[in-house]
């Protein structure tokens, strides 16, 4: 597929969901979607994988802060130059996402940082244990959200908690 | 040791986290049963710094210091990635030139990749005149890029808006004259990975990944290239200068140990190439566009072939001078996916290989294996692993 019909057959895919997503075109060769139900990413996800739409690029947390109230999960799939990306809006407290892993395995560590670096539950993760952090980490602490506080650690740089590791 | 392995026990090995191939930390744990390889999964985080939190408190220009220092072996593509993400977000163009000498840096950076992975894949398989004589040859691009940049390693060749540094013609000179004499060898280097039976025997037919699983787990660069998969963002989606400079994909249908290494040193051939045309044809003009210092709010993203596959990063702006959000997602981190699935299946000796065969970047990713058998863990260090393959390869040729 070229760009003209990679765009295309993205808007249309886009299109059937159109009462569930919301569409925007941020750059040419960019499509943004965000969705009003986070359930509905996985069906989504399988439609572009249908159409052989692109393949899973990242995925990217974003925090906007306790003062916004709210974090997303951005997944990218990229053809050619074309990027499509899923946006899922989440909640800072009991944010909980569907796993892809099952349909598209490399979507496994992806998720196992976006649940570790910013408290997202992905249900369905087969080893959801830390991938980055390390053991003795502190519960609940999220250190890409914008109220982490690197002082829960403790002070003067040695992590008691941590010295098991 | 030897005698608990033959017993045909399921024990679990532990690999890590000084370890594996590339003297840097990542954790690996292996369920064995018998001589193969039943499960497999990975820990990271023993190298990891925070970078994506430590942008967020930094401006722009300091982020770029930062973000280079990802990787010492990719240095140069964290740092174009970065740019051309900044300047999309402020609407700015680098100049020809400027765009010109990142893709010659970038693939200058790719040849000393190659080679460096050439000669720790030689080690992997014991093989350690090739890893002698790459890294000797090796110094010839080293030297290249001292000389272009000040610097063998994090050559800081970008900024924001351009680039610091220009090419003239004695530089230039001695570029071509290092290629011609690097492209001979590399000829050389194509004929022992194909010919020579005693490395063959530890790459061809072994970890064979066909084109639907790569495309399944997710495999980049030219581990996905070996396999088949028409994968490569050069091509696919241009950036710099490859636009004007384009390169050629590389690809192979065997999916095997030995298809990787064709790849990349195929691959090799294509960067002499480009850089050849790069300095034949360098744009004149300026080497930086002006930059504001606090960028429009906005989100960009930016995509870029690294030596190991593509690099993604995702920025967004708050319209200050200090980045609100930068997610870097580097190539390692989608291999190791193929490279645990791969394991299953696979006999213990092959691990250090296919390992290896993914060109593994543990700094871009955090940046030790265990092997479990009959419930029992055994600690091993890499190199009792690296060990096991070579002296089983050659318990079978005696």
């Amino acid at each position: 597929m070229n760009v003209e019909e990679t765009l295309m057959t993205a808007s249309q895919i886009l299109e059937g969901w159109a009462w569930k997503t919301e569409t925007t075109r941020p750059a040419p060769t960019r499509i943004d979607a965000t969705l009003e139900n986070n359930d509905d990413l996985v069906p989504l996800v399988v439609a572009l994988r249908v159409k052989h739409l692109g393949y899973l690029s990242a995925i990217t947390g974003l925090d906007h802060g306790p003062e916004a109230g709210f974090m997303e999960a951005l997944y990218h799939f990229s053809s050619g130059p074309v990027i499509v990306t899923l946006r899922l809006k989440l909640p800072r407290e009991g944010a909980v996402v569907p796993t892809l892993s099952d349909i598209i395995p490399s979507a496994e560590p992806f998720e196992r940082e976006l649940a570790e670096m910013f408290g997202v539950t992905v249900v369905g993760l087969r080893a959801p244990d830390h991938l980055y952090l390390p053991e003795g980490w502190p519960e609940g602490v999220y250190p890409l959200r914008k109220d982490f506080d690197p002082g829960v650690l403790g002070g003067n740089g040695h992590h008691a908690e941590m010295d098991a590791w | 040791m030897q005698t608990d392995i033959e017993k045909a026990e399921r024990f679990t090995i532990p690999i890590g986290p000084q370890h594996p191939a590339l003297k840097e930390p990542g954790h690996f744990s292996l369920t064995v049963d018998g001589e193969i390889v039943t499960g497999a999964t990975v820990r990271l985080g023993y190298a990891h710094r925070g970078i994506e939190k430590g942008i967020e408190s930094r401006n722009w220009v300091q982020s770029l210091y930062m973000l280079e220092r990802i990787c010492g072996i990719c240095s140069h593509i964290h740092a174009t990635a970065y740019a051309l993400g900044v300047e999309a977000l402020a609407g700015v163009q680098a100049p020809p030139r400027a765009q010109a000498i990142r893709e010659l840096v970038a693939e200058l950076e790719r040849i000393h990749s190659h080679l460096l992975w050439i000669g720790v894949a030689a080690h992997e398989a014991g093989f350690d005149t090739l890893f002698m004589y790459s890294w000797r040859d090796r110094e010839t691009v080293m030297d290249i890029l001292e000389g272009l940049t000040g610097n063998r390693v994090n050559y800081s060749a970008n900024l924001l808006g351009g680039v610091k540094i220009d090419v003239d013609d004695a530089q230039r000179d001695a570029i071509l004259r290092g290629l011609d004499f690097l492209e001979g060898r590399t000829r050389h280097y194509l004929d022992v990975v194909t010919t020579d039976a005693t490395f063959l025997q530890r790459t061809r037919g072994v970890g064979i990944m066909t084109r639907q699983q790569a495309e399944l787990l997710g495999a980049v660069g030219p581990t996905a290239r070996a396999s088949g998969v028409e994968r490569d963002v050069r091509v696919d989606a241009p950036y710099a200068a490859y636009a004007d400079f384009p390169v050629n994909l590389v690809t192979s249908t065997a999916g095997d140990l030995e298809a990787r290494f064709v790849v990349r040193v195929q691959e090799l051939f294509e960067c002499y190439r480009v850089i050849r045309v790069i300095l034949d044809h360098l744009p004149a003009g300026e080497l930086t566009a002006r930059m504001p210092r606090r960028i429009k709010e906005g989100e960009a993203i930016s995509r870029v072939e690294a030596p190991r596959g593509e690099l993604f990063y995702f920025l967004k702006s708050n319209g200050t001078d200090t980045p609100e959000r930068i997610k870097v997602r580097t190539p390692t981190i989608c291999n190791l996916t193929s490279v645990i699935k791969l394991a299953v299946g696979h006999q213990l000796a092959d691990v250090p290989m296919i390992l290896a065969g993914i060109d593994p970047c543990f700094s871009c990713n955090d940046r030790a294996v265990i092997v479990r058998r009959d419930g029992a863990a055994q600690g091993w260090t890499w190199e009792q692993l690296r060990q096991y393959g070579i002296e089983t390869y050659a318990r079978r040729n005696s």
